[in-house]
């Protein structure tokens, strides 16, 4: 996999990649700063929260918010929510801890109202779509790999029924009262969001997040990284890339 | 003032007759005159009653003011506090648009929300990129030209003096500008960043001619508006108060000169005399109160963009209008119009960290009229964006990916630059605003948005996205990541020459009623491929114009 760490090059990227598909993320290095999802991705020794203390404490409240500790869902019931938590995790590849509370925050935007501004006509409201996506889930995993529900699957199993979903492949049931693709696009809005509001995220993928009112000053070409901000993981060797940072 | 001098003057000449730069304070960001703001009774018969305090309500107001006419503004979102309430973040940001329930149906359903709806004093231009290009020359008559769409009543000529006056007032940066009506900007254009020049270079590979803005940043001071910051925000409200929006641009001033805005108010009707056929008002509900309340006025102006302004007017059912106002000949909520709006992403071997900057930055209108050869109608611009992540999630996932493929993606964010189009799509009377059987809290039924594209607008967005390969292609992109969208609003209440193709004259004046006029993007007849919301400044200003001088017919 040497090659595959050097990053100027594109072979890591699934569209150039046998099946479209990534290669297995042991490929990454191991977050050595701060917190990312499953402690993996390509900035190793960048935390955004480092910087939190210049941002605006409108700004600083809103994403620290996302850190606390979530209580109990509030929207989805007890027998949704091992569905809801295996459909969130397939969706964003999260298969251990730390993780990105999605689910939590997936039933925080359904239990406070929030809409995203239109909906499809012949479509249930958002908070009725989810109920049945998750009925939906459960159903097919019953039909087709008879197991109690979707959570139950395995991991193939339960790639396969989200990849369904995804092409609008599944049908019966409560996939009936939906249109499936767009039922899927509806769910994806929400975790997406969820997921890439995290600060944790940002680390992973070496965002540098809010910024007023510092402001950014290396726009590229020729400095492209803040004093706040770190290199991307690459084919050097990683011993030294820390040694570099000491002072 | 001739070209010349113009640009040796850059950035040092501001607008004649708005004082907003000056009113704003250089160490907060809310509203100054709020706290001092004109009260007017609501059984006062006030001059002009504006619904909606965006783009076409803020300028109309600001003018009229001036004028001394006593303006009232209803507006169904809140007055912002933008160093409390608007964050540099995305999700943050989900108060700053239209959410309310709506239903989109059609071919091609569009989707409003975030990407094209906003909600609150100072409208849409609160959240929108910050690109101010003007329409064309053309635009104003592609029936004549190219056998499809509509003429206006209007003609560039018409609104060239207020594309220039507007242009001093937000003010607008960018390099000379070659295409349409070729002119200059008030301000100098932005340095670029380093993912936006990748994306030119690939155009200039492929003999496509691009330019820097223009957009309505500010690029050095402007009164008390500081210099861009290039945070990168521009799309969840710029808290640096850098980048254009009626919040800074015309309501500092409108209030000086005694506007009062009606925040979380939301216009449910407008009232007309069955007897004289006038409008006496606009009737609306305060948020958290039940009864309805009417503030009365000698004229009205709807401004509540594509969408609320054909709603409204199909609410506003009287006896002279029992299908909704203007609406006898079955016009209002008719030829919305939107843009095509693919975007495709490059990767490049070197970090671009394209959330550095405006995302706004270069752009090029070369692609804007008809080519024959081409084999459709009309055409497009071009147009560099930058995604945040999770918009960037949207477009990886646009892309197919999504569990651990759109991780791998999104992990190479920072390797990533963004181009997309933005395609004249035409204006067909099936693409139109009905209301839904749903009602909102108000009692209001919902506005339901139906939108179909034509073969000429397919050929358009494929051909567009054709070129944004090549550009990609050539600035030498690894890999290409492409999303379909669309974006922008205008038309629904369009303007024309009679009553049986328009809803209002070239006044702006509703067919039939003496004293409504629509003041916002729903007038367009056409959109050519330009970022709508110079030319809905420019109109507003026209109409204040027309209306101060008694001149409407």
């Amino acid at each position: 996999m040497a090659a595959e760490r050097d990053l100027r090059t594109p072979r890591h990227l699934p569209n150039l990649r046998p099946g479209r598909q990534p290669p297995h993320p042991s490929w990454l290095p191991r977050q050595r700063v701060g917190t990312t999802p499953q402690m993996i991705g390509r900035y190793p020794d960048y935390d955004v929260l480092a910087s939190a203390d210049t941002w605006d404490p409108a700004t600083r409240e809103v994403v620290t918010e996302r850190l606390r500790e979530h209580g109990p869902l509030r929207f989805f019931t007890t027998e949704e929510e091992p569905t809801l938590r295996a459909f969130c995790d397939v969706a964003t590849a999260q298969d251990s801890d730390p993780r990105i509370p999605v689910a939590e925050m997936v039933d925080d935007k359904l239990a406070a109202g929030r809409l995203d501004g239109y909906r499809y006509a012949g479509m249930p409201r958002d908070p009725d779509a989810w109920r049945l996506v998750l009925r939906g889930l459960d159903e097919t995993a019953r039909a087709r790999y008879g197991r109690a529900g979707f959570a139950a699957c395995d991991p193939q199993a339960r790639e396969a029924i989200i990849g369904a979903l995804a092409e609008g492949l599944l049908s019966g049931g409560a996939w009936d009262e939906l249109d499936v693709s767009r039922a899927f696009s509806v769910c994806m809005r929400a975790i997406l969001e969820a997921f890439y509001s995290h600060p944790w995220a940002w680390n992973e993928i070496g965002y540098g997040g809010p910024a007023y009112p510092l402001g950014y000053m290396r726009l590229g070409p020729l400095a492209v990284r803040e004093p706040r901000e770190r290199r991307g993981a690459s084919a050097e060797d990683p011993v030294r890339a820390v040694e570099e940072l000491q002072p | 003032m001739t070209g010349r001098l113009r640009g040796l003057l850059k950035g040092a000449i501001g607008p004649h007759a708005n004082d907003s730069r000056y009113l704003l304070d250089v160490h907060r960001r809310d509203l100054p005159g709020q706290d001092t703001m004109a009260r007017y009774e609501e059984s006062e018969e006030v001059d002009l009653c504006i619904v909606g305090a965006g783009a076409g309500g803020s300028v109309l107001a600001q003018r009229l003011a001036r004028r001394g006419w006593r303006v009232v503004i209803i507006e169904a979102g809140p007055f912002w506090h933008p160093d409390e309430d608007w964050v540099s973040d995305e999700a943050g940001s989900h108060e700053l648009y239209w959410t309310q329930e709506r239903v989109i149906g059609g071919e091609d359903p569009i989707e409003l929300g975030k990407n094209n709806s906003g909600r609150g004093v100072g409208g849409s231009m609160v959240h929108y990129a910050g690109y101010c290009p003007r329409f064309h020359p053309s635009d104003f008559e592609t029936e004549t030209r190219d056998g499809v769409g509509a003429d206006w009543p209007i003609s560039y000529r018409d609104l060239k003096a207020h594309y220039e006056e507007v242009e001093r007032e937000l003010p607008v940066a960018g390099q000379d500008w070659p295409w349409g009506d070729p002119h200059r900007y008030p301000f100098s254009p932005h340095p670029i960043g380093g993912a936006a020049a990748v994306l030119w270079q690939g155009a200039i590979k492929q003999g496509i001619e691009m330019r820097v803005g223009p957009v309505g940043i500010v690029n050095g001071t402007f009164g008390n508006r500081p210099h861009c910051i290039y945070r990168g925000f521009c799309l969840q409200g710029c808290k640096v108060n850098a980048k254009a929006s009626p919040y800074v641009t015309h309501l500092p001033d409108a209030l000086a000169h005694g506007v009062e805005i009606r925040a979380d108010s939301m216009a449910v009707r407008v009232e007309i005399n069955d007897a004289n056929g006038q409008a006496t008002g606009v009737t609306y509900v305060r948020d958290g109160e039940r009864t309805e309340r009417q503030q009365r006025a000698r004229m009205v102006a709807i401004a509540g963009y594509s969408i609320e302004t054909p709603r409204l007017l199909l609410h506003s059912t009287s006896t002279r209008f029992p299908n909704g106002l203007g609406n006898n000949e079955d016009q209002v909520g008719r030829y919305v119009m939107v843009q095509g709006a693919t975007q495709a992403a490059g990767r490049f071997p070197d970090e671009l960290r394209m959330y550095k900057g405006p995302p706004p930055e270069v752009s090029s209108e070369q692609f804007y009229e008809t080519d024959e050869s081409r084999g459709f109608a009309r055409g497009f611009s071009i147009q560099t964006v930058s995604p945040q992540p999770i918009g960037w999630a949207e477009h990886v996932l646009a892309d197919g990916h999504w569990g651990g493929a759109l991780r791998e993606y999104m992990r190479d964010y920072n390797h990533w630059s963004t181009i997309g189009v933005l395609n004249e799509l035409l204006p067909d009377p099936e693409n139109r605003v009905t209301l839904a059987q749903d009602s909102d809290p108000y009692g209001m039924p919902v506005a339901r948005f139906d939108y179909s594209r034509s073969e000429n607008d397919k050929a358009n967005m494929a051909y567009s996205k054709e070129i944004l390969n090549g550009i990609l292609h050539a600035a030498g992109a690894q890999d290409i990541l492409t999303i379909q969208r669309y974006a922008h609003l205008v038309g629904g209440a369009r303007m024309g020459r009679t009553p049986e193709d328009s809803v209002v004259n070239s006044d702006h004046r509703i067919w039939g009623v003496p004293n409504v006029f629509v003041a916002d993007g729903s007038v367009c007849p056409t959109q050519g491929s330009a970022n709508p919301a110079l030319t809905i400044m420019a109109l507003a200003s026209r109409l204040a114009e027309r209306l101060a001088s008694r001149n409407t017919g």
